[in-house]
């Protein structure tokens, strides 16, 4: 939902529509406010709509995700705009802010498009799909996946030849090269900063071999096999599409470890591993899953009794340090480790191996204020001025982070953590509204 | 949208290059989709036998081969003998 564009004026700005963001959007609009949701993706949902099901409760990611999309983007007191950054946030003195909203064009009129997929259908092009993380390709006119929201074209003109078939071929006619980038003040009365995470670069391990070695590839790579929307038909190696049946797992790639940068635990890594493990169980009952590990961290509700389970379905478990990794011709690897245990280094064959990569910040968000300094707490996440007292509140008042924008968590602490920071936003915009604000 | 009796391309294209390598990029698929379909024609086929066939790496065939399933040029034929390899055919759109 793309229209009521010509109110400027808003209670809140939410920046970032993933689960964090869309939760903290929903909260503020049941209350009555007018909100401003804005992503910079194409499509609504963040990284929870591209899942495949959720740790403990393997309950599918997409059937949770889009009842709450779609009400978002039924919501009458929420504006939805997608391919949308925020900049140049400016406090007032009365409290308020204001803000300048980019949108890049998408050549596609978003609310006469059916989603019909014609204009795919004609589109000569064949790209790398991101949502697919390079897997399979996708045309450039395209539809980002089946449960985006919204559902609508959009055309990469980075990658377009400009042959005009997706044009001549739209039954509605709303594809339209003329658009461009549109610029355009807000004013609202708080933000929510609900950026999200990015996941950790795996190249910058070199001895892993990603990037060089087809059959290692990332756990969301694998999250994207295992989802419905899935790339292949099943699950099956990059190299050569043989289904495989001895895979590994490398946890904490890019967490716990100061070499790389990344200190701290991202939280979700061994759950979301030991989930994919049991996935792959009953994608192929056949395989050995073998997960490399330093600890497992089974620290939430019901999560000690999911890594149990996963024990009793058969998923190995290995306390070891994997040192390199090597390819074999025929594109099985082996994997170099010190087990933690006997302190033997040892080497084992896998077919495939999965890299556990951990949660990044977006940094970005500090650097959206002019007049104000949104701090970054030593890991570079949003920082947090009184994580016991409120853990929404940030260094800027008015302002509140929701979900992984200010920490690595699940989703369930990210509905929890926009729940706290919703409702102080609700509080401020009272507040401001009653001009008890002066900063 | 037309903009008048002109498709709103047309207005793009007297303002934007397209870059050679997206050129190149819709030569090379245009001709990968040509000899994979071909190659399908007869018989149904693994990614290393397509491989083979085409004369083109393993990882590239699957990559090219999953994107025609997902268009619908290519469809699951069953898997090899030691269940490791499917099969693709040609799908049959009527
Ligand atoms: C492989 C993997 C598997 C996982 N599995 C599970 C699981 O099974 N169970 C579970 O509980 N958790 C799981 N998680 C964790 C889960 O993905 C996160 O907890 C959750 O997605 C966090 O939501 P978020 O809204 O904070 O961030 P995100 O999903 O990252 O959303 C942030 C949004 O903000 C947008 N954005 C960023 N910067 C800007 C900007 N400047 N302007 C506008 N928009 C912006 C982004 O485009 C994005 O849409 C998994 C994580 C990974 C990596
Ligand atoms: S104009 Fe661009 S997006 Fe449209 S069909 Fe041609 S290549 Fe595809
Ligand atoms: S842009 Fe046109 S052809 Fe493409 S999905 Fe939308 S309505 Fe269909």
């Amino acid at each position: 939902m793309q229209d009521n564009q010509k109110i400027k004026e808003y209670d809140a700005l939410v920046i970032g529509a993933g689960i964090a963001g869309g939760e903290a959007a929903l909260n503020l609009a049941n209350l009555g406010n007018k909100v401003l949701l804005i992503d910079k993706d194409l499509t609504v949902g963040g990284k929870m709509i591209m899942l495949s099901k959720v740790f403990p409760t393997l309950d599918c990611s997409a059937c949770i995700t889009t009842p709450k999309v779609s009400e978002i983007a039924r919501h009458s007191n929420i504006t939805v705009l997608t391919s949308t950054e925020a900049s140049d946030i400016i406090q007032k003195d009365d409290g308020t802010f204001e803000a300048l909203i980019t949108t890049q064009p998408r050549y596609v009129v978003v609310e006469d498009c059916t989603g019909c997929q014609l204009c795919e259908e004609a589109c000569p092009v064949n790209v790398e799909d991101e949502y697919q993380y390079g897997l399979a390709g996708r045309k450039a006119a395209f539809i980002p996946f089946s449960i985006a929201s919204p559902r609508a074209a959009a055309i990469d003109i980075e990658n377009c030849t400009l042959c005009g078939a997706c044009e001549r071929a739209c039954p509605t006619h709303c594809i339209d090269f003329t658009q461009t980038e549109e610029k355009y003040t807000i004013s609202c009365k708080t933000v929510v900063a609900a950026t999200g995470f990015q996941l950790f670069d795996p190249t910058l391990i070199p001895r892993y071999g990603f990037g060089r070695f087809k059959n290692v590839i990332t756990s969301m790579q694998m999250e994207r096999q295992l989802a419905p929307t899935r790339p292949f038909n099943t699950v099956l190696r990059p190299s050569d599409g043989k289904m495989p049946d001895n895979i590994a797992y490398i946890l904490c790639t890019g967490s716990r470890d100061k070499t790389v940068g990344t200190p701290i635990c991202s939280q979700v890594c061994c759950m979301y591993s030991t989930k994919q493990a049991q996935l792959l169980m009953g994608a192929l009952p056949m395989a050995d899953i073998t997960l490399y590990y330093l600890h497992i961290r089974a620290f939430g509700k019901g999560f000690n009794e999911f890594y149990a389970q996963a024990q009793s379905m058969g998923v190995e478990f290995v306390k070891g340090k994997v040192a390199k990794i090597t390819e074999k011709e025929d594109g099985n690897l082996i994997l170099r480790y010190e087990d933690i245990n006997t302190g033997k280094v040892t080497e084992t064959e896998h077919d495939m191996v999965v890299l556990s990569v951990g949660i990044l910040p977006n940094e970005g968000i500090t650097g959206l204020f002019t007049n104000r300094k949104l701090e970054l707490d030593p890991f570079n996440y949003v920082s947090q001025s009184s994580p016991l007292e409120s853990p929404a509140m940030t260094t800027v008042d008015g302002v509140f982070v929701a979900g992984t924008a200010s920490g690595p968590m699940d989703i369930p602490d990210s509905i929890l953590s926009a729940g706290a920071a919703s409702s102080e936003a609700a509080n401020y915009i009272r507040k401001v509204s009653q001009n008890k604000v002066t900063v | 949208m037309s903009n008048g009796n002109k498709k709103t391309v047309l207005i793009l294209k007297e303002k934007r290059q397209v870059p050679q390598k997206v050129k190149d990029n819709l030569k090379y698929f245009v001709k990968i989709k040509k000899e994979i379909l071909k190659a399908l024609k007869d018989k149904k086929m693994t990614v290393p036998e397509l491989s083979e066939v085409i004369n083109k790496p393993k990882d590239e065939i699957l990559y090219y081969l999953m994107s025609l399933l997902k268009y619908g040029f290519v469809e699951v034929d069953g898997i090899d003998d030691m269940d490791e390899y499917f099969y693709y055919k040609l799908k049959d759109n009527g």
